[in-house]
This record gives structure tokens, sequence and C-alpha cells, in this order.
């Protein structure tokens, strides 16, 4: 019974803890509960964790804190006490089987305020759409760097600037991020980007309450996460169409439309002509970090 | 309810969620704990503090910038070091100050309020935090010692885990050890592959003890998921209400002082700069988790006491500086959420833009 509670619950434990963040990891939920580098460290600590249950395992160990005066763990001095406490450091790695992100993301939409200024949002437009241009290079191949061909070079950056560092879909649209859409209303450059062509989205529908004078628009929302699905928050833009679309609040929609960035109310915001809405799967990554 | 909306699956995911961000926190300070019990001795602990308790005090409240650690992690090791003899102002001193003034959360703190002032922002909340500590620590240096702490630390370090020593003994082939040595003894004796064992079975036992704390702190954070923030908007015009607001907003976030400044920095932008200070300053030294791991170390009675007088230290501080800013600067009275075009100053850091 002794090295039950000292030796082989606790190498259990760390055994379930391990094979939870290993389990979100191989399913890719781990991106959706944890933001950059701190997918990282849960990665470290489940490989410790497992290091630590085979130490518990393989030598006779033995992680009984509370047989004496010093401990200050109350439930561990009785069997039942010892029963309990496991039970709860079992309860969430358990509870990981039946929770789903998209509980949690409907609430936090519901809930959470709205990150609306993008100024600290400490996140460059998607990495995947905007990126520095390549250098023009002549017919073969190599770089040109001479004083004769500074200026075609520098008209063939200008039409890379505007085209090409814009990843298109096979309609020729902008595929786009809310998070790129914010950051045009705020800065004039990379509005101009934007402003007027005709983009597409992914995003999940949530109505518009508040800014919706002919009943018209809803919001194309994202979840932004800074550290843990816990502080996600919900960044949007607006949409604007004929006729709603009749599709329950949450679901993820494809938009094409006409990205503008009108002042409405004092402000510079971001709003989507709506040419095109469909429903459609989510993406592999839910949560924007 | 209008201020409430939950659901049991949003609760049982954002708990795992705050649990998977904080566990590798905890297992680091339990490495570090379980190896300062094996390889660092009472001796040497008191040895390397300043001997006045005021320069030790002073000294553990700037330990953060050489060793920085979040709160999670803090707490386990100051457990360790106060039963290894470390004097109750300075292991304070460490708790309160290392999550804080450490050089992880001024970059942090630094590049989320970009636009917002980030230098002052930096230089306010490390030196609050530096102050708080430093202040609670000589304060707690004067308590006696077994007022305060659990009758299980007060004594030590004469008692030792005795499940560690049977461990040993159950595995050593001399049978001159005797039943109940000290564990220093034993420390002392073991091979370096012993030592190791007995370091990672010291780290487990404090990290599965401080886990069921951790579990229980998070799934009341857990709760406040089914809150409506905008419930709050109301405040933000009385200064000192906002203020408090936002510090008990943090106590109940539990969010890690590593990133609570993207948070606070977005989220809450029709608040003032002190109630974000506010905010900054309250949540790393006094949250819900945190309330159940100091009680591993302190009495009830004394963490109670401690999270009131946190309370009003820091909001007191912040309504002040809250003043004296509106009194130099009427502007900061305008919420960053409605300007209206992007000035120089509230240009993103990281907007990374094709160069031109």
């Amino acid at each position: 019974m002794k090295s039950l509670f000292n030796r082989w619950l606790p190498g259990l434990t760390l055994g379930a803890w391990a094979a939870a963040i290993f389990s979100f990891a191989g399913s890719n939920l781990l991106n959706e509960i944890l933001a950059g580098s701190f997918h990282t460290y849960a990665l470290i600590a489940a490989s410790v964790m497992t290091v630590g249950m085979l130490i518990f395992f393989f030598f006779k160990m033995d992680a009984n804190c509370c047989s004496a005066a010093e401990c200050g763990h109350g439930l561990s001095r009785s069997n039942l006490g010892k029963i309990l406490s496991f039970l709860v450091l079992l309860l969430p790695a358990s509870a990981a089987f039946w929770a789903s992100p998209a509980a949690l993301s409907k609430i936090q939409m519901e809930n959470r305020m709205e990150l609306s200024v993008p100024p600290s949002i400490p996140k460059r437009p998607n990495k995947d759409t905007v990126s520095t241009p390549p250098k023009p290079v002549d017919q073969s191949g190599s770089q040109q760097t001479g004083p004769a061909t500074q200026q075609q070079s520098k008209d063939a950056e200008a039409a890379l600037n505007t085209q090409d560092f814009l990843t298109r879909d096979e309609s020729g649209n902008i595929v786009s991020e809310i998070l790129d859409l914010l950051y045009a209303a705020q800065d004039s450059v990379l509005r101009k980007d934007f402003d007027g062509k005709k983009i597409s989205l992914l995003a999940q529908m949530m109505p518009e309450s508040s800014n919706n004078p002919n009943g018209n628009r809803f919001k194309a929302v994202r979840m932004f996460m800074v550290c843990c699905a816990a502080d996600a928050r919900p960044i949007s833009t607006l949409v604007e169409v004929e006729k709603l679309p009749d599709l329950p609040e949450m679901t993820w929609v494809k938009i094409i439309g006409t990205a503008t960035f009108p002042i409405e109310n004092g402000k510079r915001m971001s709003l989507i002509r709506a040419e095109h809405i469909e429903k459609t799967e989510p993406p592999k990554d839910a949560m924007v970090n | 309810m209008t201020w409430f909306n939950h659901s049991f699956e949003a609760f049982a995911y954002a708990l795992l969620s705050i649990i998977f961000e904080g566990i590798p926190f905890l297992l680091l300070g339990s490495l570090i704990s379980g190896f300062v019990d094996v390889y660092v001795s009472s001796e040497r602990v008191i040895k390397m503090l300043p001997k006045n308790p005021v320069l030790g005090a002073l000294a553990a409240a700037l330990m953060g910038l050489i060793f920085p650690i979040c709160e999670c992690g803090s707490v386990v090791v100051v457990r360790r070091f106060l039963r290894k003899g470390l004097p109750i102002g300075s292991a304070v001193a460490y708790m309160l100050a290392a999550p804080i003034v450490s050089p992880v959360v001024a970059i942090s703190t630094y590049k989320a309020f970009t636009g917002q002032s980030p230098e002052l922002m930096v230089m306010l909340r490390l030196g609050m935090g530096f102050v708080i500590a430093f202040g609670v620590a000589l304060i707690f240096q004067r308590l006696p010692r077994n007022r305060i702490l659990k009758d299980s630390l007060a004594d030590s370090p004469k008692f030792r885990r005795t499940g560690l020593q049977t461990s040993i003994t159950s595995n050593s082939e001399t049978s001159d050890t005797p039943a109940e040595p000290d564990f220093n003894t034993l420390v002392a004796k073991a091979s370096p592959g012993k030592k190791f064992l007995l370091a990672i079975q010291s780290a487990t036992a404090d990290f599965l003890d401080v886990t069921v704390f951790f579990i229980i702190g998070a799934s009341l954070a857990s709760l406040f998921i089914g809150f409506k923030e905008a419930s709050l908007i109301g405040i933000t015009e009385a200064p000192f209400l906002s203020i408090i607001v936002l510090m008990g907003l943090a106590s109940l976030l539990c969010l890690c002082s590593t990133t609570d400044a993207f948070i606070a920095a977005n989220a809450f932008g029709q608040f003032s700069m002190a109630a974000k200070l506010g905010f900054l300053t309250f949540g790393p030294m006094f949250d819900f988790k945190l309330f159940w791991l100091y009680s591993m170390i302190f009495k009830k009675r004394v963490v109670t006491m401690l999270g009131i007088g946190l309370f009003i230290i820091v909001s007191f501080i912040c309504w002040r500086i809250d003043a004296v800013e509106k009194s130099r600067n009427p502007a900061l009275q305008t919420p960053v959420a409605e300007t209206q075009e992007t000035s120089p100053l509230t240009k993103p850091l990281s907007l990374e833009l094709p160069q031109q």
C-alpha cells in the first residue's frame, strides 16, 4: 500500500500529464490551447515528466512528502486524503478527453472585450501573406547591382510590393487575415495594399448589434491568443452584405468581398463589402497567435 | 444573468489551458527546489546572503534580475529555502519581487506597451514591485516566525522528509545507516547517482504537492471565463474604482507575469494607465492560485492579511500615480481606443512591412 502511494501513483500522475500533453500535441490541439513559446515549454515539461515517470518505475523511488512534521499538505496525512489529492491531480488531464475548444471560443467571444486597437498586438500581420519581397533578378537569375539597372530594380520592386507579396487565391483575391485588416485600418501604407481590393477571409460569424444601422452587417471574428486559450480574446472586422446569410452564430465562413476602411463614429474601421459568403471547414489553427 | 455566461465544457477547456501554461513553470520551480534540497546546504544559503536582515531583504528583492522565475515557481523555491533556514524577510522579498523585478517581465511589458509610454510603464511596474516587496519583507522580518509560518515550516530545518530517508535506507547495502538519519548526513553519504535520484524524488514530491493547490486555484480562475467584461465599461470613469476593479480582475484571471502585460495593454484600452499598473503589480503578487500556494507556507490568516495589505498599498499608490499623471498630462484621460488615426507614438513596434 505504501509503495502504491509513494511510488506508483506519483509515477502514474507524471505519466498521465505527459500523455495528455503529448496527445494534445499529436492531435494539433496544443496549438489551440497554447501560444508559440508556451507550446514548446509544455512539450519540454512533458518530456521531463516522462523521464520522471521512468525514474519512478525503474528505481525504488519514494515521493512521500507527508510523513514528516514538515509537511504542509493536509490532504496527504491519510490514505483517503492521498486518494483525493491524486484525483484532483488527474481530473484535469481526464477532462482533456471531453473538452472542446469550440465551447470555450463561444463563451469568450461573448464575454471578453475585443482587441480592437492593434498598435500593441504583439504580432505583425499574417506572416504568410505579408513578407519581404525577394530582390529582383535578371533573366539569367543573377541579382542586378550596377547603377544602370537601379531604376529597373526599383520598378520591379515596386511591382512586387504591390502585387506579389500578397498571397492570392485562384480567382485573384488577396488571401487576408483579420489582423491584416486591423493593421491596415491604422497604417496608411498598409491600407493602400488592401483598400478597394478584392479579398478573401476565413472567420467565424457573430451578430453585430452596435454598429449596424441597416441591419445588414455581421462580425467576422477570430480568437487572438496571447499565452493560453483561457486568455484568448476576439478580434473582428465588420462585414456588410445585401442579405444576412442564414447561418448559426460561430459558423466558419469564407468571405469574398471588397476591403474598405471608412471612418465611422470618429474611428477608422475595417469593413468588408461582401459579395459571396459560403460555409467552410475551420482552419488548421483556429486561434490566431 | 447579464454578467455571467458559462458552460462546463468551456470551464474544463479553460482549466486545462491554464494548467498546461503553468505546469512547465511549476516543474522548473520544483526541479530547482529539488536540486537545492540536495546540493545546497543550509549553511551555504545563510552564508550567501548579507548578515544584515535589511540588506538581505534588499538583495533578495533584486534576485529576480539574476534568477528570473514566475510566481508559480517562486513559491516552491521559497518554501525550500525557508526550510533551509533562509530569513523570512529575504524569502518574502524574493517571493513577491521575483515575478515582477525580472528582465523577462521588463521586456514583455516594454513590448506590450509600445505606443503607450512603455519606458514609464516598465519603470513604474518594476519600481513598484521592488519597493512593495521590500517594504512587506521588512514587516515580515519583524514578526515571530512561528506566528506567520505554517507549523510544519516554522520549526525547520529540524524536521526532514522521512519518506526520502526510508527510500535511501531500503536501497542501502550498508547496515550502519541509522533508522532515521539526518537528511544532510544521507546526502553527504550518497553517491553522485543517488544524489541525483534524491533530487528528482524531492522535486517530484514538491511538484505533486504544489500542483494540487495550483489546480484548485486554476479551477477558481477558470470559473471567471463566464464573467462578461463588458459589464465593467461604466466603471472606467471613476479613477479609484477602475484601479481596484482591474486589480480584482488580475487576481481572478491568474495570468503569468511574463505575459500579462499583453492583456493589460490590449484589452483594457479604456482604462487609465494607473489602473493597468495596478493590474500588472497586484496580479503577480496575489491572485487566486497564489492564495492557495501561499497557504502552503504561511498560516491562512497571514495570507489573508497579506492579500488585504497588498491590495490597499497597490491601489493607494496607483491612485496617487493616476492623480499625478492626470494633473501633468490631461491628454492621458483620453482613452486609446478613441484616437482616430495612428500617431507616430501608436505605430506598431512589431509590424514588419516590406521595404519600399
